[in-house]
């Protein structure tokens, strides 16, 4: 090291910090800009119409709904059904989460991959693979008389008990997979320390479980609460015309009462709920919790030997991963039969209904708009969520707070209302035939699952890196290029699967935002279960349970590449 | 793990890299929170020399306006003559290593190293040639092709320091960078950064809140507190004279005891002097042993006296009596050895 003299970087001066604050503004425009013309202004829009009457200002609407019976018992109906949907699925979550955060690694992922396969695959198919299982004539049925236990088929579906199942079944994984992280930051020690000073199974779950694990279960809870009141397709699907929920009554007053007013009104009270879970679980945990995923570990030694409560718990456990699982595992044998409605075992094993799938020009264009549909969305979700990801972690952190909020509300608000809003903007100007609504509904609903997992990898990113960078001699751009780039690409993936995902499994937006001609697959899926029933929804469902499996897999080996 | 400097480098020494820093009148205040008042140093060509602070006390924010990460609300920084308050990060030619390394983890030892003349555009076998060199310093050509994660945190300790000096900047700036070491993997590094800064004459600004760090490795110690300097100056100068209690309490260990009000004199451990080594001409007081513990090279005593408890560190040697717990002893100080303070 004789030489002295090193040529300088070639570029340019640097940003001083006022251009740095004014990039970071820029980078969240668009999203921002987005969101207001197409999720707030539509739905300030929507809710106007429920203080309107005959062009006047009025709260008739409102007073309407309090009235009325049915709305009354439908209300009503919706915040029981949630309630006791919340308390099923914190109750079947407790015995699987403690499963899942003391077996061995090996048995764990096992575990975790019947967690997460419904968890990422589709309502609809969830709810199709249901029907079929509990059907007069379905398996459930078919076992509890063959064996004796009853003598008639048992009413599983269209009732109460049909939209217990459907529901739990859907939204389980809400409040498993916090409550297994507050498993996982559980000192399996204190267990021991606990039974060595004479606790009992009781006494343990009672005084050191229950409240070390409870931020977990609320967490979770409140979430599954949140989705469960506005939920459409599970209860329109599962169950009976006692079972009707807010969702259901708002479409209907679209589409057959063409009451925008009380529709609007409906959808007031159902946004005022879903805001006050919101600020409730702001309150309680900060969004910050939804933004960071996974808590941290605790001492991960498994115990030594379980008491005899915990036993208790690995069976208890046992039987909801099955319930999560079960489902999806017979729906596939089921596929392969060939009689006119769906049966387990099939007496026969054929091709009939997925030949029907590919014969049938309806299904292939549908899939065929699912798939342009949802790259288009992946791709502007992209775009738009990371640029505001990384606007909102340069910003000061006076504005962070509010960003945050209005780029996750998306997510939270019932798809419902999203739908309705949209469809009430944009099928005057023809763009609900063009797909162009569809496409801009799943960027709305999908640009919050980018932001969320970018903005995370953000927040673990070492600022000192890019320091590092820049006193090395490098522009911003090459930085950015070089350094934050690179280290963030896991991350935007996985953002961009979640938004692609997102889009391909929604029903409720495409039923309002395209038409017969440009329907999507889950869309033409809810029509052959709502009218009346055609066993392609259940080779559909398997081809999309296998994709769904395909991408979960491929996204964990990348995740477990990442980390080796 | 012992890593030494290549003989090659220790024949000659070359002509000094290191340039003159000074800092004139710096303030800088984040909201109402005032950082630094108003600030001037000045940093010798060829100097090592320490911001020695507790934490808050504006040495790292001292270090960001050097490095240009943050700019100065008023005053201005110089490097070797030339102003470059409003030069921006990568034209100061300053190499910088942070208190976590921040090496890049997604990229090799070579490419970390080498990032800096890449973004210098120099030519592919001159870039080989540098980093080698700069490798060859620290004694890491062997890992050239691991990742950060796979080396121990002493290995990344001198990646991050290579990558700092590959570019031959005319500052080095560190910031705490032994702080996640363990204890005798700081001391050989201390060591070898010594060699590096006498061999290649670099002018060093070295942040750190450990004050054994700050005397083992500085040509200067300047003493930080609420963004003023203190007192500046060779560790030994300041050990000796210190101007205030708080430097003197700051930098090694010291009893205070109070004088008339508003006074207070300082005693060295060492300077106290316990039962037979006692003379007639020292001052003298009484009191009791609480407890004693052997250190080696001598006895550190601590007597209740005065209501405070005194330290004394007393020769290997000395008799049982003098330390036995709940003795009664005579300590005292020559009246030289007593350093006077107004009371802090």
């Amino acid at each position: 090291m004789t030489d002295n003299a090193l040529p300088r970087p070639s570029h340019a001066a640097g940003q001083t910090q006022w251009n740095r604050n004014r990039m970071a503004l820029l980078a969240a425009l668009p999203l921002l800009l987005f969101l207001l013309l197409f999720f707030v202004g539509p739905i300030g829009g929507l809710l106007k119409e429920g203080f309107y009457r005959d062009g006047t200002l009025s709260l008739e609407h409102f007073r309407h709904l309090a009235v009325t019976p049915i709305y009354r018992i439908v209300l009503g109906n919706t915040f029981t059904i949630a309630a006791a949907v919340t308390l099923s699925c914190v109750l079947m979550s407790y015995p699987l989460a403690y499963l899942l955060a003391t077996v061995r690694p090996a048995v764990a992922r096992v575990l975790f991959f019947a967690v997460l396969l419904p968890f990422w695959s589709s309502a609809l198919v969830r709810t199709s693979a249901w029907i079929a299982l509990l059907g007069k004539n379905g398996p459930v049925n078919a076992l509890l008389t063959g064996i004796g236990i009853i003598d008639q088929p048992m009413a599983f579906l269209y009732n109460f008990t049909g939209v217990m199942i459907g529901m739990t079944h859907v939204l389980m994984p809400f409040v498993v997979l916090p409550l297994y992280a507050s498993f996982r930051a559980m000192d399996n020690a204190l267990v021991q320390a606990a039974q060595s000073l004479g606790a009992d199974s009781a006494g343990i779950l009672r005084h050191v479980v229950l409240p070390l694990t409870s931020p977990g279960v609320v967490a979770g809870a409140i979430i599954v609460f949140m989705n469960a009141v506005g939920y459409y397709i599970t209860p329109a699907l599962m169950g009976g015309p006692a079972q009707r929920m807010a969702a259901e009554l708002i479409s209907y007053n679209i589409t057959e009462e063409l009451n925008w007013g009380l529709a609007a009104a409906l959808a007031g009270v159902l946004l005022v709920t879903v805001l006050l879970s919101l600020w409730l679980f702001n309150r309680l945990f900060g969004l910050d919790k939804l933004i960071s995923g996974s808590a941290g570990k605790g001492s991960n030694t498994l115990p030594a030997g379980r008491t005899p409560g915990g036993r208790l718990s690995v069976l208890a456990g046992a039987v909801s991963a099955l319930f999560l699982v079960l489902p999806i595992l017979i729906v596939i044998p089921m596929s392969f039969g060939t009689s006119d409605f769906p049966m387990f075992p099939p007496p026969h094993y054929g091709l009939r209904w997925y030949a029907s799938f590919f014969a049938d020009s309806k299904w292939l264009a549908a899939l065929w708009s699912s798939l342009r549909v949802g790259l288009m969305v992946t791709l502007c979700a992209s775009v738009l969520g990371t640029a505001a990801a990384l606007g909102v972690h340069k910003m000061p952190s006076a504005r962070k707070g509010w960003l945050d909020a209005l780029f996750i509300i998306p997510m939270s608000v019932p798809a419902i209302i999203t739908a309705v809003a949209l469809f009430y903007l944009m099928a005057p100007l023809g763009w609900v035939a063009n797909s162009v609504a569809v496409t801009i509904g799943h960027t709305v609903l999908a640009s919050p699952y980018v932001y969320i997992t970018v903005r995370a990898a953000l927040r673990s990113f070492d600022p000192s890196l890019e320091l590092a960078a820049l006193s090395l001699g490098a522009s911003w751009p090459s930085m950015f290029r070089l350094v934050i780039l690179p280290l963030l690409l896991p991350s935007l993936i996985g953002g961009a699967v979640f938004a692609f995902v997102t889009s391909f499994d929604d029903v409720v937006m495409a039923l309002f935002l395209t038409t017969i001609h440009n329907r999507t697959l889950p869309k033409l899926m809810y029509e052959g279960l709502a009218n009346d029933f055609d066993p392609t929804v259940i080779s559909a469902s398997c081809l999309l349970i296998v994709a769904t499996a395909v991408i979960l897999v491929a996204n964990l080996l990348l995740g477990r590449k990442k980390e080796s | 793990m012992q890593a030494s400097v290549h003989p090659q480098h220790l024949a000659s020494r070359p002509e000094r890299q290191g340039k003159e820093v000074v800092l004139s009148s710096i303030q800088k205040s984040y909201g109402t929170a005032v950082a630094l008042p108003d600030l001037s140093l000045v940093v010798a060509r060829g100097e090592f020399c320490t911001l020695l602070g507790a934490s808050g006390s504006g040495k790292t924010t001292l270090l960001k306006i050097i490095a240009g990460f943050e700019a100065p609300d008023a005053g201005s920084v110089s490097i070797a003559g030339k102003d470059v308050t409003r030069t921006s990060i990568a034209d100061r030619n300053i190499g910088m290593v942070f208190q976590n390394y921040a090496l890049f983890p997604h990229m090799s030892v070579f490419d970390n190293v080498s990032f800096a003349l890449r973004m210098r555009r120099l030519n592919r076998d001159d870039i080989k040639r540098r980093v080698n060199e700069a490798l060859a310093l620290v004694s890491m050509e062997q890992l050239r092709e691991r990742l950060p994660r796979e080396l121990s945190g002493g290995q990344q300790q001198r990646v991050a320091l290579a990558r700092a000096l590959v570019f031959r900047p005319d500052i080095l700036l560190m910031d705490e960078p032994l702080g996640a070491l363990d204890k005798n993997l700081r001391q050989a590094i201390q060591l070898q950064l010594k060699k590096l800064h006498h061999d290649l004459g670099l002018t060093v600004i070295f942040v750190t809140h450990d004050q054994d760090e700050a005397m083992n490795l500085s040509d200067r110690i300047v003493i930080v507190d609420q963004g003023r300097i203190i007192q500046a100056g060779a560790p030994e100068a300041l050990y000796r004279a210190p101007q205030s209690a708080f430097v003197a309490g700051f930098l090694g260990e010291c009893n205070f005891i109070e004088q008339a009000p508003g006074q207070v004199l300082g005693i060295r451990p060492e300077s106290v002097r316990v039962g037979t080594q006692l003379s007639a001409a020292d001052m003298h007081h009484e009191g009791r042993v609480v407890t004693s513990t052997f250190c080696g090279l001598h006895w550190k005593i601590f007597i209740e006296a005065l209501g405070r408890t005194i330290v004394a560190y007393a020769p290997a040697g000395t008799d049982g009596a003098d330390r036995t717990p709940g003795q009664s002893v005579a300590w005292g100080f020559r009246s030289e050895d007593a350093m006077a303070f107004s009371a802090p």
